[in-house]
C-alpha cells in the first residue's frame, strides 16, 4: 500500500516531474478548448498545418535574436516567429486556394510543407548557431520545460480561456450556420482569424510538450473523445480539457514508472487509448451502445410478420403463445418484437390475449394489400405458382404508398389476387374529400367529376356530376358507373384515369 | 406615437420585398442582370430557374451579402444592407451538420444572438422568446433534442422557429425540399402553410417545376433576368420555360396538363 503511494508520490518530488505536470496541464486545457471547435469546423489539418510551420519561426525567431541582440534562445522572439510562421501559412492556403482551382486541403498540404522544409533548412544551416535540440522539437521536452514556458503556456491558456468565454455565442454560430451567423451580422471571417489565431497561440503552447508532430494529438484526440459523449457544446468544451489532462497525468507517470520513455508520445498513447475506449464504451455513440440498439431493435419483417399472423388468424384476441409457436424466429426475438409492436401501439395485451389496436388494425390491412397487390404482380410477370406466396411474402415488406400504388396502377386495379381473395382498395387515398383518379373506386363509392384531362370533349363524363361506382366488367378491366339519370357508362383504364374526382363516400364501407 | 404610425405605413404601404433594378456581377458577365420586382407582405413566393441562373445570387442580395453593381433591394422600404436580421435564412438541409452538439432549444435561441450585444449574456426574455417560437410550431416537447434526433419535417419546423424567434418578417428557404420524401415534402409545406399564416413572406428556392404551381402563391422564373413574376399558371408557360430551360423540355408536357387542370 504504502509502496502504491509512493510511487505516486515520489515523481511528484522531482521539480522537473512537477514542471511538466504543470505545464503539459495547462497547455492539454488550452488545446482542448480550442480542439472542440477544431473538430467540429474540420480543421484539424489546419492545426497540424500550423504546428509545422512553427519550425521555420521558431527557427527565424531564434536567429534573429542572437545574430542581431546577441540573445541566446531568447522566449518571446521564437513565440512571435511562431506565430508570423502561423500567419504567413495561413495566408498562403488562403490565398492559393481562391486563387486556384486548388482544393483547401491540397493549399494546406503545399504549404505547410514547404515552410516545414524552410525552416530545416534554416535550422540545418545554421545548426552551429543554434543550441536547441531539433530532436526535442519533434517529440517535444516537457521534461527539461523551463519557467519561461511555464509562463508562456499559463498567459495562452488564460487568453484562450477569455476569448473562448467571451466569444462563446459568435464561435457557436459561425461554426454550426455560417451563413445565418452574417445574415444577422456576426463577423464571421473575423471569428475565423479569431480562432485561427488562438490554434496558432496553443499549438505554440503545445510543441515544447509534445512536439510539433503530435501536437494534433494534443489539440483533437481529447476534443473527439469528448464529442463521442456528449450533445451539448458547453460540455464538449469543458469535457475535452478534462480528457486532455486525463491523458497527460497518466502520460507523465507512465513514463516516469517505465522510464526511459519520451513523455510527449506517451501522453498522445494514452490519449489515443483514452478515444478508442470511449469509442467502445461511451454511452450514446459508443459502439457497444451502437450494437446494443441493434440488438434491441426487432427486424422490421419480424413486426409485419406478426402483424400479419393476427391478422390471418381473424380472432379478436390471440394468445402470446401461439403467436410464439406460429412464427419461424427465435422466442425471444418474436417476444421482443410483440413488446415493439406494443410500444409502436399498434398491439394491445389484455387477459385474453394480444389484439390490434385502430392503428395496427389499419398497418395490418396495407401489410395485405401490399401482399396481395404483390402475389398479383408476380403471376403477371410469370412466376410458377408454387413461388407465389412465398416470394410475395418476401416483398409484401416493400410497401411505401408510392410502391404500391404503381403496382396497382400498373396492374390495372386489380380486385382479386391470384388465390381469389380479395385485394382492399386503397384505403389510404380514399377518404371523403380527397382528389383521386376514378379509376380508383370501387363498386358503391359515389364521387363528383373535378376535372377530365386531355381536353377529351367526346369523354361521356361531364365536370361537376356525381358518379356512383358500380361493378367492374369484362375482365374486371372495364369500369362503369352510374350517372345521376340512372344512365351506365363504361370506361376502360386509361379513360377511367382520365377523370379526376373528389370522393364524396365510400357507400356502406 | 409619431414612431408608430410611421411603423404602420411602414407595413401597409411599402412591400416586404423591393428589388429595384437589380445588377451583381462576378465578372464580365452579370449574374443577375435589371432584376425588379415586388413582394407584397405574407406571401409564399417560389423562386425557380435552372442551375446558375442567379437564384443564390438573388438570396444573398437580399440578405444584404453583396453590394450590387447597380440598383437596390428594400425589405419593408429600408434598403437590404441596413437591415440585418430582418431577413430569416433557413439554411438547405445538406449544408447542417446534423451531428452538431446542439438541442433544438440552442438553435432557436439563435435567432436572439443578433438581438443581444456580444458582451452581455442572453437574458431570461430571450430564452422565454425562443420557447414561444418552439411552441409556435409545436416543437416545445423536443426542446432537448439533439436536432440530429429528429423527423426531417421536425427539423425544418426547428429551423423555422429559429426564424420566429430572430424576429424577421421575411423567411428566406434554400431548396426545403431537396432530398425529402414525400411524407416530409407534406410535412415542410404545412409548416411553410403556417408560418405564412402568421403573416410572414416566405421566399423558397424551389427546383422541382411539377410541384411549383400546386406550392405557391406566386412564382419568380429566373435566369439572370428575370423572366417571369406572377401567378404559376401565368409563369409556368410552356414558351417561357423552353426560353429558360434550353434543351430540358422533356418534362413539361406533362406540365402543361398539371397547370391546366389545376
Amino acid at each position: 500500500m504504502q509502496d502504491l503511494l509512493d510511487a505516486f508520490i515520489e515523481p511528484l518530488t522531482g521539480i522537473h516531474f512537477q514542471k511538466a505536470l504543470i505545464g503539459a496541464a495547462l497547455s492539454a486545457i488550452a488545446c482542448g478548448v480550442v480542439g472542440s471547435f477544431i473538430v467540429l469546423r474540420r480543421m484539424a489539418f489546419l492545426g497540424d498545418a500550423l504546428s509545422h510551420a512553427m519550425l521555420a519561426g521558431v527557427t527565424s525567431g531564434y536567429l534573429f535574436m542572437q545574430m542581431l541582440f546577441g540573445y541566446e534562445a531568447h522566449a518571446p522572439a521564437m513565440i512571435i516567429g511562431a506565430l508570423l510562421a502561423g500567419l504567413v501559412t495561413v495566408s498562403a492556403i488562403s490565398f492559393v486556394s481562391q486563387v486556384s482551382r486548388i482544393k483547401e486541403d491540397t493549399a494546406i498540404g503545399i504549404m505547410y510543407t514547404g515552410i516545414f522544409a524552410l525552416g530545416g533548412i534554416l535550422a540545418s544551416v545554421f545548426s552551429d548557431r543554434i543550441h536547441i535540440h531539433l530532436f526535442d522539437f519533434v517529440v517535444g521536452m516537457v521534461l527539461a520545460v523551463e519557467d519561461g514556458h511555464l509562463w508562456m503556456i499559463a498567459s495562452v491558456c488564460a487568453l484562450v480561456l477569455c476569448v473562448v468565454i467571451l466569444f462563446f455565442r459568435q464561435l457557436q454560430i459561425t461554426t454550426f450556420d455560417p451563413i445565418m451567423a452574417a445574415s444577422i451580422g456576426v463577423p464571421v471571417v473575423g471569428v475565423h482569424y479569431l480562432l485561427t489565431a488562438c490554434t496558432s497561440l496553443v499549438v505554440v503552447s503545445a510543441v515544447p510538450v509534445v512536439g510539433v508532430v503530435l501536437v494534433v494529438g494534443l489539440l483533437i484526440t481529447p476534443a473527439a473523445t469528448a464529442y463521442l459523449v456528449t450533445n451539448r457544446l458547453r460540455t464538449m468544451v469543458i469535457a475535452a480539457p478534462v480528457f486532455g489532462v486525463l491523458s497527460v497525468v497518466v502520460g507523465l507517470y507512465l513514463s516516469s514508472w517505465i522510464g526511459n520513455v519520451a513523455p510527449g508520445p506517451m501522453i498522445v498513447v494514452v490519449g489515443t487509448f483514452q478515444f478508442i475506449v470511449l469509442l467502445c464504451i461511451a454511452p450514446r455513440y459508443g459502439l457497444i451502445a451502437d450494437w446494443w440498439r441493434r440488438y434491441q431493435l426487432a427486424p422490421q419483417t419480424l413486426l409485419e410478420d406478426i402483424l400479419g399472423f393476427i391478422r390471418d388468424d381473424g380472432r379478436q384476441h390471440v394468445p402470446l403463445h401461439e403467436i410464439l409457436a406460429q412464427i419461424k424466429s427465435p422466442q425471444h426475438m418474436v417476444r421482443r418484437a410483440v413488446r415493439e409492436l406494443q410500444r409502436q401501439h399498434l398491439l394491445k395485451e389484455d387477459r385474453q390475449g394480444i389484439g390490434f389496436t385502430d392503428v395496427g388494425q389499419h398497418e395490418a390491412r396495407r401489410l395485405l394489400r401490399s401482399h396481395r397487390l404483390w402475389e398479383t404482380y408476380l403471376e403477371h410477370v410469370g412466376t410458377p405458382e408454387a413461388e407465389l406466396h412465398l416470394t410475395a411474402h418476401q416483398l409484401e415488406h416493400l410497401h411505401d404508398e408510392n410502391t404500391v400504388d404503381y403496382l396497382d396502377d400498373k396492374l390495372g386495379h386489380p380486385l382479386r389476387d391470384p388465390h381469389g381473395s380479395e385485394i382492399p382498395e386503397d384505403f389510404i387515398d380514399l377518404v371523403p374529400g380527397a382528389t383521386i383518379k376514378a379509376s380508383l373506386l370501387r363498386q358503391g363509392h359515389q364521387a363528383t367529376v373535378i376535372s377530365v384531362s386531355g381536353g377529351r370533349k367526346d369523354h361521356p363524363i361531364q365536370e361537376e356530376t356525381q358518379i356512383t361506382a358500380g361493378p367492374r366488367r369484362g375482365e374486371g378491366n372495364l369500369w362503369t358507373f352510374v350517372l345521376p339519370d340512372g344512365s351506365l357508362i363504361e370506361l376502360d383504364h386509361e379513360s377511367a384515369d382520365a377523370v379526376t374526382v373528389r370522393l364524396d363516400n365510400t357507400g356502406a364501407s | 406615437m409619431n414612431q408608430s404610425s410611421k411603423d404602420n405605413s411602414d407595413s401597409s404601404t411599402n412591400p416586404a420585398i423591393l428589388v429595384d433594378n437589380l445588377t451583381v456581377s462576378y465578372g464580365p458577365v452579370p449574374a443577375l442582370l435589371d432584376v425588379s420586382f415586388k413582394v407584397p407582405a405574407g406571401q409564399l413566393i417560389g423562386i425557380i430557374g435552372p442551375n446558375g441562373s442567379g437564384k443564390s445570387t438573388l438570396i444573398k442580395a437580399i440578405l444584404g451579402f453583396l453590394k450590387p453593381d447597380f440598383g437596390t433591394v428594400y425589405l419593408f422600404g429600408e434598403p437590404a444592407a441596413h437591415a440585418k436580421g430582418r431577413v430569416a435564412y433557413v439554411p438547405q438541409r445538406g449544408s447542417v451538420d446534423w451531428d452538431f452538439p446542439v438541442s433544438v432549444q440552442e438553435v432557436v435561441l439563435m435567432g436572439r444572438y443578433g438581438h443581444v450585444p456580444w458582451w452581455k449574456n442572453l437574458g431570461q426574455q430571450e430564452w422565454q422568446l425562443a420557447d414561444d417560437a418552439l411552441e409556435m410550431v409545436r416543437m416545445s416537447h423536443y426542446r432537448k433534442r439533439q436536432i440530429g434526433e429528429l423527423s426531417g419535417g421536425q427539423q425544418q419546423r426547428v429551423f423555422m422557429a429559429r426564424a420566429m424567434a430572430q424576429g424577421a418578417d421575411i423567411l428566406l428557404l434554400d431548396e426545403p425540399f431537396a432530398g425529402v420524401d414525400a411524407a416530409t415534402e407534406r410535412a415542410i409545406l404545412d409548416v411553410l402553410e403556417q408560418t405564412k399564416q402568421a403573416g410572414k413572406t416566405l421566399l423558397v428556392v424551389h427546383h422541382d417545376l411539377t410541384t411549383a404551381a400546386e406550392y405557391f402563391d406566386a412564382l419568380i422564373l429566373l435566369k439572370q433576368r428575370l423572366y417571369a413574376f406572377g401567378s404559376p399558371e401565368a409563369v409556368l408557360h410552356r414558351r417561357l420555360l423552353s426560353e429558360v430551360y434550353e434543351g430540358s423540355l422533356r418534362i413539361f408536357s406533362d406540365l402543361s396538363q398539371t397547370t391546366k387542370n389545376s
